[in-house]
């Protein structure tokens, strides 16, 4: 196990804050099926009540359906720095209103940060209220593995992780596994912004392959696909992805899938494990 | 001859003016991030491209997804989207300020998520004589057109000049269109989830050696290609059995998931629509664009 040491003496931590975000909709408020069928739906930004990580990720009457609290920064700098900065499983607190001191996870990055809260915590938040994440996990790394990239994996994560060593290769438990054919919008972003959503426009597909199973949280493996500058397909390269935020209705979208662990595939491997979902492996829900 | 309703289009100007180019890729600028990381710094999309054109290679350039020709805009969001819509390829550019008012031009592609151009054609001799700025009236004719007896096939950003003289093969509830190439899905990058009513759709070229070998790496600016198991009606995306097509607009680059960029025409969702080897079919050649 010695060689699955992960370098974290050196890692620094940092304050970012943001506010609880405010739903937001285009001027007509609609999305549309890919026949066209235009649909008003709630999911994206705001408080979400009743969608948490380690609940499903399909089947919502919702789009992008982000779990738990979103939060942004008003400038656009320190938005940056909220977005970059932030690790998954970072530790996360109210600091004003009436929520003040309750304590969350951060569970995703979307447009905004997700974090997960319990129930009654919700139940006291308002839009604008602060919450301040303590950052830490940027240029977390194998010392025995230079070549596998980890993004936005705080020390929490980079444990519940459960990796495994065979025969030179990391092993990362993972809920299911990806083609790459199917990955589609946030093909045009760099790799270290937000998600790219899983293409469920081919609903026949989503069953076959079980996608339709995937929960919020959940650890996804995608082979041939180099994850490090951007997110193109490659053959003999791999990625370990979250899914981070519910299904689409719209084409080319699908629940989002946030890179995680990329690297060649002769050192980054992955196995099956229905249990790898991060509100059960960062304990953040006892139910789960 | 194929049955539309080009008869009763309308046909309205929109206009732009000839962009600058612009270095937007905060946080590493002036640098790019090749897909390996290596930074790069190459001209790309915008302004006046004066040695590149539609009809060129669109492999080899030392650039970023590069337009051909002439890229114009608007600054304001949303009269780009306007331009940006009802642009259809195949349609007459004019220029009418500078030094060069009078010269026309044909529209030839469009550009997607963080560029929204709309790249035309002029001849090399008009290009010497533009200036950024310059205002280009495009008459703007071709959205709404519709195949009266293939309504499953949705038309996008094409003009009837245009598809008049594209190869197409009709069969029984079937179109079939002459492409150059036909590009895989696992192959189609930047622009899936968005828009196919403007802006474009990227073939990814992080792997040199799959692009080698499927030939796309001789893909010409202007040719016709196929998205195989690609729904465009909305947004664009993977479906089986649904095809786009579409027009190579832009050069390769050397992002992760961009690579030449393609402005959508065609698409349907459930076997409609067909293609066919057609090594002619690029429209610099169809519609006899000057040099």
């Amino acid at each position: 196990m010695s060689d699955l040491a992960f370098e974290m003496g050196g890692l620094v931590e940092m304050a970012v804050t943001g506010q609880v975000s405010q739903p937001a909709m285009r001027p007509n408020g609609y999305a549309h099926w890919p026949d066209g069928r235009a649909d008003v739906l709630p999911g994206m930004y705001g408080i979400t009540y009743n969608a948490r990580v380690g609940d499903r990720a399909f089947g919502w009457a919702g789009d992008h359906v982000e779990p738990g609290v979103s939060i942004a920064n008003a400038e656009e700098k320190a938005d940056f720095a909220l977005h970059y900065l932030t690790c998954i499983g970072n530790e996360a607190t109210v600091v004003s209103g009436l929520a003040k001191g309750a304590r969350g996870v951060v569970t995703g990055e979307h447009a905004r940060i997700l974090v997960d809260f319990d129930a009654d915590v919700l139940d006291l938040m308002t839009i604008g209220d602060t919450v301040q994440i303590r950052t830490v996990g940027r240029g977390i790394r194998l010392a025995a593995y230079p070549m596998l990239e980890f993004k936005k994996t705080s020390p929490a994560l980079a444990r519940a992780y459960g990796l495994l060593e065979e025969n030179g290769q990391v092993i990362c438990p993972v809920a299911m596994e990806l083609p790459a054919r199917i990955m589609g919008s946030g093909a045009e972003l760099n790799a270290e912004f937000v998600d790219q959503d899983l293409m469920s426009g081919d609903r026949a597909l989503m069953a076959d392959l079980g996608i339709d199973q995937m929960r919020l949280g959940d650890l996804i493996a995608i082979r041939d696909v180099d994850h490090r500058f951007g997110r193109s397909f490659r053959p003999g390269w791999v990625a370990i992805c979250l899914c981070i935020h519910g299904d689409s209705i719209m084409t080319g979208h699908g629940p989002g899938i946030l890179t995680l662990i990329t690297g060649p595939a002769e050192k980054l491997g992955f196995t099956v494990d229905t249990g790898a979902n991060i509100a059960h492996t960062l304990n953040i829900r006892g139910d789960a | 001859m194929l049955s539309t309703n080009a008869a009763d289009l309308v046909a309205v100007s929109v206009a732009g003016h000839i962009a600058h180019p612009g270095f937007p890729g905060l946080p590493a600028e002036p640098y790019r991030l090749a897909a390996d990381g290596t930074p790069f710094l190459l001209p790309t999309y915008g302004g006046i491209v004066y040695n590149v054109s539609v009809g060129d290679p669109a492999f080899g350039w030392f650039a970023d997804c590069i337009h051909p020709g002439v890229s114009i805009r608007q600054a304001d969001d949303m009269k780009n989207r306007g331009l940006n819509v009802y642009a259809c390829l195949g349609n007459t550019a004019r220029v009418m300020t500078g030094a060069a008012a009078g010269a026309t031009g044909v529209v030839t592609g469009k550009s997607g998520r963080f560029s929204e151009q709309v790249i035309c054609h002029f001849p090399k001799q008009d290009r010497l004589r533009m200036a950024v700025g310059d205002q280009i009236v495009i008459r703007a004719e071709g959205v709404g057109m519709a195949l009266t007896d293939h309504p499953a096939v949705r038309l996008k950003g094409l003009s009837a000049a245009l598809l008049g003289k594209m190869a197409l093969r009709e069969g029984q509830g079937r179109l079939d269109v002459g492409v150059t190439a036909s590009i895989p899905p696992h192959l189609i990058g930047a622009g899936l989830g968005l828009t196919s009513e403007g802006g474009s759709i990227h073939l990814q070229t992080t792997d040199r050696d799959l692009v080698a070998r499927l030939g796309l790496d001789r893909l010409r600016l202007g040719d016709i290609v196929a998205l195989e198991d690609t729904d465009s009606r909305m947004n664009h995306g993977y479906l089986r059995g649904a095809m786009a097509i579409g027009v190579v607009c832009a050069t390769d680059g050397p992002r992760a998931g961009y690579g030449p960029g393609i402005a959508l025409i065609m698409t349907a969702p459930g076997g409609e629509l067909g293609s066919y080897p057609d090594p002619g079919a690029n429209i610099a050649d169809l519609l006899g664009l000057i040099p």
